[in-house]
């Protein structure tokens, strides 16, 4: 047990290294979230929303934010491994359920320091006020676990593909929709001061999450070793 | 003797239920004029949607379980056909919404629903149009098509939960005067079994154009 941690804990560290060193995930998944935020912050604005469509809005806005700026980045972890050809090498070093909790750790990673950038921002410049903001965290990181999850597997299944910066979206975003529902009417919740909306949220989320891993950890080694 | 007489057999049921649905049955009561009669029709197409999707996700198991080719080709095929209903369901019913709520689309639950359903076909698609490799294109379009599936419950079950959906429910409604009466439940239940058994019959005719084609690039190599 400790040896399958250890492994994913060198395949997180491994990718960690070799993205300092480019830093193309890190600067696609920020540079996007900042320009749609400047771009969304520059023509809705705070003040251009009816107060009663405030938490709506803005939940949805800060929601649609973080989806498609995790669209611009997380596919890299898997396909910088068959662009610099450095899949089947890390085939034969580590089994495949152990790339997969690198693989996921280090996406897990990539979107909360995403979010923990950008959620601040987004409440300074759209002015989204948070009544109790333990809420908010816990949503944002069952949410951005699920987020992750279905990413990691997608970026696996269309590395193996042509065309993949248009598939990663294509394949991604079906699958994910359900979660920004939920992820949203939860925002909503938190911002309105409804516990009862944000629990039933947490559950739903909690769950998706939690089916998906179950899933990726059936499928993974097919994709993988395919 | 049965795949000759089966389509004869599916012509007389299928003529049998678009003249009933316009002719025999009134329109039913809490429709708007004959809105109505479109349900015998977007209901069977919505329920083949979501069967062929089912269908695709068991082929794609298995598939990855025994990596025959033919199980791929009859993932393929179901999704084609769930593709083709899904639009008709989408069209007849948008027609209906158009008449009953004033709009073609309005971004009900069930409209979401199937428009996600659509979505992931269309996806699908594209991913086995990406992949050069017949073996890679099998496995990783089986395991997107079975990643997809899963999020199926939660957009029936979970969504229309969270948002207030104005879609009638004609047949699990505990409040019986919003059902169906009999006359029309029969006609219902004939247009799905009728459509179900179109489905089977493009579904078999799919597999086995698929099974010929891939027997002769076989043969040509």
């Amino acid at each position: 047990m400790w040896r399958w941690v250890a492994e994913a804990a060198a395949v997180f560290a491994k990718d960690l290294r070799t993205e300092f060193r480019t830093k193309v995930a890190l600067n696609s998944l920020g540079l996007f979230a900042i320009t749609v935020l400047a771009a969304v912050s520059y023509t809705v604005g705070p003040y251009r929303i009816a107060e009663a469509d405030r938490p709506f809005l803005l939940s949805a806005l800060l929601w649609i934010v973080i989806f498609f700026a995790a669209m611009a980045g997380l596919d890299r972890t898997f396909v910088k491994e068959e662009e610099t050809h450095t899949a089947p090498l890390l085939r034969l070093a580590a089994e495949p359920l152990v790339v997969w909790a690198g693989k996921l750790l280090f996406n897990l990673v990539l979107l909360y320091v995403l979010m923990a950038l950008l959620v601040p921002l987004y409440s300074i410049l759209m002015g989204l006020e948070i009544p109790r903001p333990g809420r908010l965290v816990a949503l944002l990181a069952v949410g951005g676990y699920a987020l992750a999850v279905v990413t990691t597997m997608v970026a696996a299944i269309i590395a193996r593909a042509i065309s993949r910066g248009a598939l990663f979206s294509v394949l991604s975003i079906p699958i994910l929709l359900p979660l920004l529902i939920f992820l949203i009417e939860g925002t909503r919740a938190v911002a309105e001061g409804n516990p009862g909306g944000v629990s039933s949220t947490l559950r739903a989320v909690v769950s998706l999450g939690g089916v998906m891993t179950v899933v990726s950890v059936f499928l993974f080694p097919v994709v993988w070793n395919d | 003797m049965i795949r000759r007489v089966a389509p004869w057999v599916l012509l007389v049921w299928m003529s049998w239920v678009i003249w009933a649905a316009f002719m025999r049955v009134a329109p039913a009561a809490g429709f708007q004029g004959q809105s109505s009669r479109i349900l015998f029709f977007h209901v069977p197409t919505a329920w083949v949607a979501s069967l062929a999707f089912l269908v695709s996700c068991v082929a794609s198991i298995m598939y990855l379980a025994r990596r025959k080719p033919v199980d791929d080709a009859r993932a393929a095929a179901s999704a084609a056909l769930g593709l083709l209903f899904a639009v008709l369901a989408t069209v007849t019913g948008s027609i209906f919404a158009k008449v009953e709520w004033g709009a073609f689309w309005n971004w009900d639950p069930r409209q979401t629903s199937i428009t996600l359903l659509l979505l992931i076909y269309a996806a699908y698609f594209a991913l086995r149009g990406a992949v050069p490799d017949p073996e890679r294109r099998a496995t990783l379009s089986a395991a997107y098509a079975i990643l997809a599936f899963v999020t199926v419950p939660f957009l029936i079950w979970v969504v229309p939960r969270i948002y207030w959906s104005l879609h009638p429910d004609v047949m699990t409604n505990p409040d019986p005067d919003s059902r169906l009466d009999s006359s029309h439940a029969q006609v219902l239940m004939a247009s799905l079994a009728g459509f179900t058994g179109l489905f089977v019959w493009l579904y078999n005719l799919e597999t086995r154009i698929e099974r010929l084609r891939r027997s002769r690039a076989e043969e040509e190599l």
